[in-house]
């Protein structure tokens, strides 16, 4: 008892201290990830049989979400089960919470990361499959918000995704950032989006692909000028380039045959087709 | 999406909340006990680790420690861990975490046994455990009940925090169908499921309350 | 050969000496009555016959089983009245379950309490509680009884009854050792009386013998009590 004790606390005292260092890394969004702190590196084939586990933030439509029948859908996702199905893998679809997705990488609970993951900015730190979307970063207002240009955000309140690729582009704009009153973190873009429709924010900053799906009912508008101009990749974990190479010979495959572009048209109204980098 | 697709999608969310409930009182109620030997114990290591580990866990965020379960093997022991543990490692975080606090509730209520019970079953020959789990314990369980109530309604709230490993339950799912439907009607449903949750729990420890009431 | 025989007993609390070499005996059917002033030592004296304190020097020798009847009773408030006389016998002892509950029925019976049997403690008189808890400790077919202060916590009209138990006890021959501050019971029931004083026995013998001797702190405790 005694000893089990000890252990248990020594194991939580010196995880909290590894993850407080992992979180000033994340929120700093430049920098490697915890790898150096794992001891395995990861750089296998998968088999025929084997099961092939995609991280995604459920809370992102339309790559990963649940559909009205509580399954888990989205492009990103339709192309992952494409993929599977071509080289005889079980599909895991593994929601994670985005704050830890580096952790569940790292841990191995999970293959890769697919799921409208901004490559840019992101390059060192994840082993990159090529680049098969195109996203800007853009702010969202409310319709009724008298915002039109970059100018009108001085001293406004503008919330963005902890950790996103939304973030880190307002973070290579400096002097766009200074301008507003103040910069909040949240977790999750619907949360965000709630706090703009409520009031609280006077802009998001968010992905342009992810934007489509709340400017549908008329609440809320998009700025026309975009941030920055970003591209989608699926992010694996550093070194692990035999499945990457796997993933990536067979969506080479499926843009030569015309089927990414027919997955993308199933997202037509989300304007995914036009941002496609592949198999146009 | 329409209300029944709604409550279809929360009530399987539901029955993870409950998992979640049940298995965490199943493994902290006696490991709360475990714990309150320890820091009730003459000796003194035993007795200062106990304290720590109760401080530690009543002072950390549960969320923090669902973490560092979770994610920790692998962190410290470089164990890689699959998605299987992830249900496992809330079990667990949630049972370490409720421990500490009933240890407390135990220790609160043990203490608080008058000494003459103590020695009128040890002039009747009673066991040092036939005393405690045949004598004590039982009057023991009737004083701590109305804590353990209120433990047990915040942990039907708490399972809520099951949502940073991402496990399926109830209230990641709202957030889930919220984000695709952009609506607040998944958030107002969830709101109204746990309510009746907590509401069957408190009539059911109401009930065993009265049940306890046979003597004074 | 004695029921019970105490040797040299010594006992102190925080450097305090409450016991300074007692020694006592009580035989077979004997009434033992102890008395005298509060923080005489007393009740730390039979704490001490009952295992509940452990002297720091001395001998204690039994002949069997004893059992203690407590100033508050102590019954356990969970337990019905049945339950509280027949739980130890069935669980410690492991007697039979027809034996210990027709013994603990004639028991109740003897003590006037035949129709509180499935009452809860809460719901008895002190007077009734006691007696119930007499019957407890008889239950477990005890060679030597042990009271302590057994009416101090009930109200006066109610002491009566609880006296009445002992000497009905006495009259059957039970051995009993019994600390207390009623003088007359005292003098009535006991065979033998001890009187205890700054933890020594100062004074002791039959009721005759103790409450006319000319022992200056027993008339001074007398003369007290009767003022």
């Amino acid at each position: 008892m005694k000893k089990r004790l000890a252990a248990l606390l020594v194991l939580a005292l010196s995880v909290t201290t590894i993850m407080a260092g992992c979180g000033s890394k994340n929120q700093s969004s430049e920098g490697s990830t915890a790898a150096s702190t794992g001891s395995t590196v990861t750089n296998e084939e998968k088999k025929e049989g084997d099961t092939f586990t995609v991280g995604f933030d459920a809370e992102y439509p339309p790559f990963g979400y649940k559909n009205d029948s509580g399954e888990y859908v989205g492009f990103d996702l339709d192309l992952a089960q494409e993929v599977c199905d071509r080289n005889g893998w079980e599909l895991v679809k593994q929601p994670v919470d985005w704050d830890s997705k580096d952790m569940e990488l790292e841990s191995g609970t999970i293959d890769c990361i697919w799921n409208g993951f901004t490559m840019t900015g992101r390059e060192d730190q994840y082993t990159w499959s090529e680049p098969y979307l195109d996203n800007s970063q853009i702010f969202l207002v409310s319709a009724e918000s008298d915002i039109k240009t970059f100018e009108d955000l001085a001293g406004k309140v503008v919330y963005v995704q902890a950790d996103s690729a939304a973030l880190s582009a307002l973070n290579d704009n400096e002097e766009l950032k200074s301008s507003f009153g103040e910069l909040t973190e949240i977790g999750d873009y619907n949360s965000a989006v709630m706090n703009l429709e409520a009031g609280a924010a006077d802009a998001v900053a968010i992905d342009s692909a992810i934007a489509t799906g709340y400017t549908k009912d008329g609440k809320v508008v998009a700025l026309e000028k975009a941030i920055s101009q970003e591209q989608y990749a699926i992010g694996f974990k550093l070194g692990n380039e035999k499945l990457r190479d796997q993933v990536q010979k067979t969506i080479d495959e499926m843009a030569a045959d015309g089927t990414v572009l027919e997955i993308a048209n199933k997202y037509a109204e989300d304007g995914i087709p036009d941002a496609l980098l592949i198999g146009k | 999406m329409d209300i029944l697709s709604i409550v279809t999608q929360l009530g399987s969310g539901m029955l993870v909340s409950i998992e979640i409930f049940v298995c965490t009182l199943v493994f902290s109620l006696p490991l709360g006990l475990v714990i309150s030997f320890a820091r009730m114990s003459k000796i003194k290591p035993l007795q200062w680790l106990a304290k720590v580990y109760i401080s530690v866990m009543r002072g950390t965020p549960l969320m923090l420690q669902l973490m560092v379960v979770y994610f920790g093997p692998y962190y410290l022991f470089g164990v890689r861990i699959s998605t299987a543990y992830r249900m496992i490692a809330v079990m667990i975080g949630f049972a370490i975490n409720y421990a500490a606090y009933f240890a407390e509730i135990y220790r609160g209520g043990i203490e608080s046994m008058p000494v003459g019970q103590y020695e009128a079953a040890k002039l009747l020959g009673y066991s040092r455990v036939q005393t405690f789990f045949h004598i004590i314990f039982p009057q023991v369980v009737k004083r701590i009940l109305p804590s353990v109530t209120n433990e047990v309604i915040t942990l039907v709230k708490d399972t809520s925090l099951a949502f940073v490993l991402a496990v399926a339950e109830m209230f990641t799912i709202a957030k889930q169908m919220a984000a695709s439907q952009t609506t607040m009607v998944p958030f107002v449903a969830a709101a109204v499921f746990y309510y009746v949750f907590n509401l069957i729990v408190a009539v059911g420890m109401e009930k065993l309350e009265s049940k306890l009431n046979y003597y004074r | 050969m004695s029921l019970l025989e105490v040797k040299n007993l010594k006992k102190s609390f925080d450097g305090l000496e409450v016991l300074k070499d007692i020694s006592l005996t009580v035989e077979q059917g004997e009434v033992l009555a102890i008395i005298g002033p509060s923080g005489s030592g007393k009740s730390t004296l039979l704490r001490c016959c009952t295992n509940l304190e452990t002297a720091e020097a001395g001998e204690i020798h039994y002949d069997g089983e004893f059992g203690l009847v407590f100033q508050n009773f102590n019954l356990f408030p969970h337990f019905s009245v049945l339950k509280n006389i027949t739980d130890a016998p069935l669980r410690v002892q492991k007697r039979k379950k027809d034996e210990v509950f027709t013994e603990a029925r004639e028991l109740l019976r003897k003590m006037g309490l035949s129709d509180k049997a499935d009452a809860y403690p809460y719901q008895l008189s002190g007077g009734q509680q006691q007696r119930v808890s007499i019957a407890r400790a008889l239950a477990m077919n005890p060679q030597v009884l042990f009271f302590d202060e057994p009416t101090s916590a009930l109200d006066p009209e109610l002491t009566g009854e609880i006296l009445k138990v002992i000497k009905d006890l006495a009259a059957e021959h039970m051995t009993m050792v019994i600390v207390t501050h009623e003088m007359n019971f005292a003098k009535n029931v006991a065979d033998h009386i001890i009187f205890m004083d700054k933890g020594v026995i100062a004074e002791q013998g039959t009721p005759e013998q103790v409450f006319g001797s000319e022992n200056e702190r027993m008339r001074e405790f007398l003369g007290r009590l009767s003022n």
